[in-house]
């Protein structure tokens, strides 16, 4: 993989000339907890393609810490607590990591974050979008937009351009992600002064959403607003359509899936989601990287890959910055951060989450492809 | 709207029904809570869809190729683990312990075979045209499943009912040892239930995964916790009560969210099962109760 | 020195997680014991975690009352729910205990106070080795005592023929009752020292799967005597830390264990009795053993 990863990047002319300075200098090993298996997989797995395609590159141009090589160590949690904080003692006492990245799932970090945080190894989540995540101590850090920064992007381009005056508000009320997807939403059209006609609940594991969407259509709302998991979300779109609720509907970050479109067929179109990145963005930074991630893995990547990429770029630039692989030198590197990426300028605030939403794109599904909302 | 709920929930009755008849079948006959009916239920869905998407069957073909793969399948599984567990005479706990094995191991491999992704049929007018009846919106094949659920108990009463197959079924299924002097191929019989149980189970995954537009190795697991509601409150191997039960929890089901809370939704028929077996632990028609005497 | 700790605190909870799965292990014992299938083990687990993590989290009360009050809440729960299916067949109490788990998980899910579908997070750290093993060998012994006395005669009368052993005067359904709410005590037990080793708990993590991972640690060290559930436990949790390529295949491996073992061997791993037996065992009766 390694050596396909190193060619596509020579392709793209990223790569000026193979090194071979690290060679005789120790790695400094940082450890990557990911979901590589288990439902949670196509998260973990697009991460980890992140992370290798920035690691060969970081590498290929001569690495860290004048000339170490950036060595990752991957274990998966499966996305289950108990695999993940076995995984993440393990890479602290066992491999002595200088620095962790994931674990995937919100509910992972919550486990293993506080470890992380005892031993003083900076931790820092690609994919966290949990309300409270870096709320669980000072080396826990998280690169992903929380959803609470997102959402009120993607409902305030909604608003304006469809004016809208009443919704009514499904979600997932038994998963982390989506119940804090909710409450942003309630929070933030609260604010906006959006009336909710009506809140309606489901779960996970549903297939029916019916009963909801039937009371919904009663209530003549200006459109429907959804926090659920693009699997759920996906079968919810179909039905509204078939049900004759043909609103907008503007979806939390579970929606900014290709899985939407793929289930709800034609239907899916009008669906509107906020995002921190898409593969279609415009910029000579993303298509560089699309094409070197499509010559790698032979596919497009997505959201979370791009994240991971970055997250990679800005951890290896505070090793430098620290100038060692002492955790609390690695911390305060890191709260110095101040870089562009893929997804846009990034900093972070004093609590360790990302500082801008610039790099947010509003995005609306057209004939089955994600376009941005104007 | 009223009259678009009470179609929403006949759709969801008929849903429950059309899966718990085949999983009450088998206790009837079997006398075993089989948890493999699970599997079957996927392995039907999986069948239909490779049936359509490599073999480019149509719809109604690969829904009965799907059916007849679950039935195999179900003579297959049902024959390794419960057949040696009936020759010993285990008891009844033996034979729901190893079926659990069973279906976590095949509902595993089936996640590694297809991955844990939720997968739809191709779109078509009977998957995805919407017809209006008067203020009533309705899909093809939601009507296609309403239209079933008699069929296929028309069908199992006439089998049981009307014919010898059917006397010397129902006689495996009160007296094995007297069916087996009286040279009835006990054996044989009961491969037969097991093909008829699993291919119901697998139509029903044809059907349902269809209309859900959710085929996946777990899509049996979040039915199996309604199943069992069903046939416990319809009363265990008794086909009118798995029937009744199912359109009864469907109802309740979407008029709970249609009218009170949909919060309260997942709860309806754990709540129900819970009640059940506190009042009528022998089942609505109290049928279980007298077979087990 | 130095590297030792290190070892200690990289397998800590490893180390932790044997001990706990050994004590809900022996809680399916007590119910397969009398021939009774439980599939709420993990249900009761959950309840005890959450009752011994919010008491921690909002109480001051000290860690002893905490496990205490983990323990008993889930036993009364299990005389509620058990009460009316044990007076029916086997397979009644296994479908009402999957009812329970799902009851529970929507309860959860929907109130505020136990933190919805986040979970609870921030559970102090409580339950160390002492603790954990220390309850671990307080149970075997209590179990182990209880199989050699009276009550333990009375047991395998009830799984080996529960008609003759009412005739013999034994009141099964007392004793039906009375080991659910012992399973659930333990389970709810179980769930507490988890929670107060990991920090975090949420609704989806007592559901039928922990539930079948529970029962197979059971059925694969066979439960002739308590030492086998706990051999079993040991087993299973060990191993896919050994063999971490197991990872990905540890339901097919669960799967296979419980099928294996119920065709091929049905005592389960550690199938030697206890001595005091004789009469009742031979090699007939070997065959049909019950599960």
């Amino acid at each position: 993989m390694k050596t396909t990863i190193l060619a596509a990047l020579a392709a793209m002319g990223l790569v000026a000339a193979m090194p071979d300075a690290g060679r005789a200098a120790e790695p400094v090993k940082v450890g990557a907890v990911e979901a590589l298996s288990g439902p949670a997989a196509k998260y973990g797995v697009a991460i980890r393609q992140g992370f290798e395609l920035a690691d060969a590159a970081i590498n290929a141009k001569g690495g860290i810490l004048g000339g170490r090589p950036l060595q990752l160590l991957f274990e998966d949690s499966a996305g289950n607590k108990e695999q993940a904080i076995n995984a993440v003692r393990k890479l602290i006492a066992r491999d002595h990591v200088a620095a962790l990245l994931g674990p995937t799932l919100s509910n992972e970090m919550f486990a293993v974050g506080p470890l992380a945080n005892q031993r003083g190894i900076p931790i820092i989540g690609t994919s966290n979008t949990a309300r409270g995540i870096t709320a669980i101590g000072p080396f826990v850090f998280r690169t992903s937009l929380p959803e609470s920064d997102v959402i009120p992007v993607t409902l305030k381009a909604a608003a304006a351009k469809f004016h809208l005056k009443r919704v009514a508000v499904l979600y997932g009320n038994d998963d982390a992600f989506t119940q804090s997807g909710y409450e942003v939403f309630r929070d933030t059209l609260g604010r906006m002064g959006i009336a909710i006609a009506d809140t309606e609940t489901f779960s996970k594991t549903d297939t029916d959403f019916s009963a909801q969407l039937t009371k919904i259509k009663g209530l003549g709302v200006d459109a429907l607003v959804v926090s659920a998991l693009a699997e759920a979300g996906g079968g919810l779109v179909l039905q509204a359509r078939q049900l004759g609720l043909n609103l907008p509907i503007i979806g939390g970050n579970g929606f900014n899936s290709p899985k939407i479109a793929e289930i709800a067929g034609p239907a899916a179109d009008g669906v509107i989601s906020g995002s921190p990145w898409f593969v279609g963005k415009d910029d000579a930074r993303s298509k560089a990287f699309v094409a070197a991630f499509r010559a790698a893995y032979g596919h497009d990547p997505d959201q979370f890959a791009a994240q991971a990429y970055d997250t990679l770029f800005i951890l290896a630039a505070a090793f430098d910055r620290a100038g060692g692989t002492q955790g609390a030198g690695l911390r305060d590197a890191l709260l110095k951060t101040d870089s562009t990426g893929l997804l846009g300028p990034f900093r972070f605030t004093a609590d360790r989450d990302p500082a801008s939403v610039e790099g947010v794109v509003v995005t609306v599904i057209k004939g089955g492809k994600f376009v941005p909302l104007n | 709207m009223f009259l678009q709920q009470l179609f929403n929930a006949l759709v969801l009755g008929s849903v429950y029904a059309l899966f718990a008849l085949g999983f009450t079948l088998t206790f009837g006959v079997l006398r075993v809570i089989n948890l493999l009916y699970g599997f079957y239920f996927a392995a039907g869905a999986f069948a239909a869809l490779a049936a359509v998407q490599r073999l480019g069957l149509g719809l109604a073909a690969a829904g009965l190729a799907g059916a007849a793969v679950a039935g195999l399948l179900g003579v297959a599984c049902d024959g390794l683990l419960l057949t040696r567990l009936r020759r010993t005479r285990a008891p009844e706990l033996s034979s729901l312990i190893v079926t659990l094995g069973g279906v976590l191991l095949m509902n595993s491999l089936m996640q590694s075979l297809f991955g844990a992704g939720v997968r739809r049929f191709p779109v078509t007018p009977l998957t995805d045209r919407v017809l209006s009846l008067g203020p009533v919106s309705a899909t093809p094949v939601q009507l296609v499943i309403v239209a079933a659920v008699p069929a296929a108990v028309a069908a199992l009463f006439a089998l049981l009912g009307r014919t010898r197959l059917g006397a010397a079924i129902r006689a495996v299924a009160e007296r094995p040892e007297t069916a087996a002097m009286m040279g009835v191929n006990v054996g044989a019989l009961l491969a037969l239930v097991s093909f008829v149980s699993a291919f119901l189970a697998g139509g029903a995954g044809v059907l349902i995964g269809v209309n859900f537009n959710a085929v996946q190795p777990y899509m049996g697991e979040a039915m199996m916790l309604r199943g069992f509601a069903v046939i416990v409150i319809g009363g265990l191997g008794d086909i009118r009560g798995a029937l009744a039960a199912g359109l009864g929890l469907g109802f309740l089901e979407v008029m709970t969210a249609g009218y009170l809370s949909s919060e309260l939704k997942d709860a309806v028929p754990f709540a129900c099962l819970i009640l059940a077996l506190w009042l009528r632990p022998a089942g609505l028609f109290g049928l279980a109760a007298a077979r087990r005497a | 020195m130095d590297s030792l700790n290190d070892f200690l605190w990289a397998y800590q909870d490893l180390i932790y997680g044997l001990g706990t799965n050994a004590i809900l292990a022996l809680s399916m014992y007590a119910v397969l014991q009398l021939n009774q299938l439980s599939l709420g083990q993990a249900a009761f687990m959950g309840v005890g975690a959450y009752v011994g993590a919010l008491l921690s989290l909002h109480t001051g009360l000290p860690f002893a009352l905490v496990l205490a009050a983990a323990a008993a809440v889930p036993a009364a729960l299990a005389l509620l729910i058990g009460g009316p299916s044990l007076r029916l067949s086997g397979v009644h109490l296994a479908i009402a205990t999957i009812g329970l788990g799902e009851v529970l998980r929507v309860a959860y899910v929907n109130t505020p106070a136990l933190g919805g579908a986040m979970g609870l997070s921030g559970i102090p750290e409580r339950a160390g080795f002492a603790a954990i093993y220390g309850l671990l060998a307080a149970v075997l012994a209590g179990l182990v005592l209880a199989a050699r006395s009276k009550i333990g005669r009375a047991c395998e009368a009830i799984r080996e023929d529960e008609d003759a052993a009412r005739a013999m005067g034994i009141d099964v359904t007392a004793y039906k009752i009375a080991w659910l709410a012992v399973s659930a005590a333990l389970a709810g037990l179980a769930g507490a020292l988890n929670a107060h080793y990991s920090s975090f708990i949420g609704p989806g993590e007592y559901g039928f799967d922990t539930a079948v991972s529970i029962l197979s640690f059971a059925i694969l060290g066979g439960i002739a005597t308590p030492f086998g559930p706990v051999a079993g436990a040991v087993v299973l949790t060990a191993l896919p830390e050994v063999l971490r390529p197991l990872h990905d295949f540890r339901l097919v491996v669960n799967g296979l264990i419980i099928v294996g073992v119920v065709l091929f061997l049905p005592r389960g791993l550690l199938g030697f009795r206890m001595r005091r037996t004789g009469g009742l065992s031979g090699p007939a009766r070997g065959a049909t053993r019950r599960v």
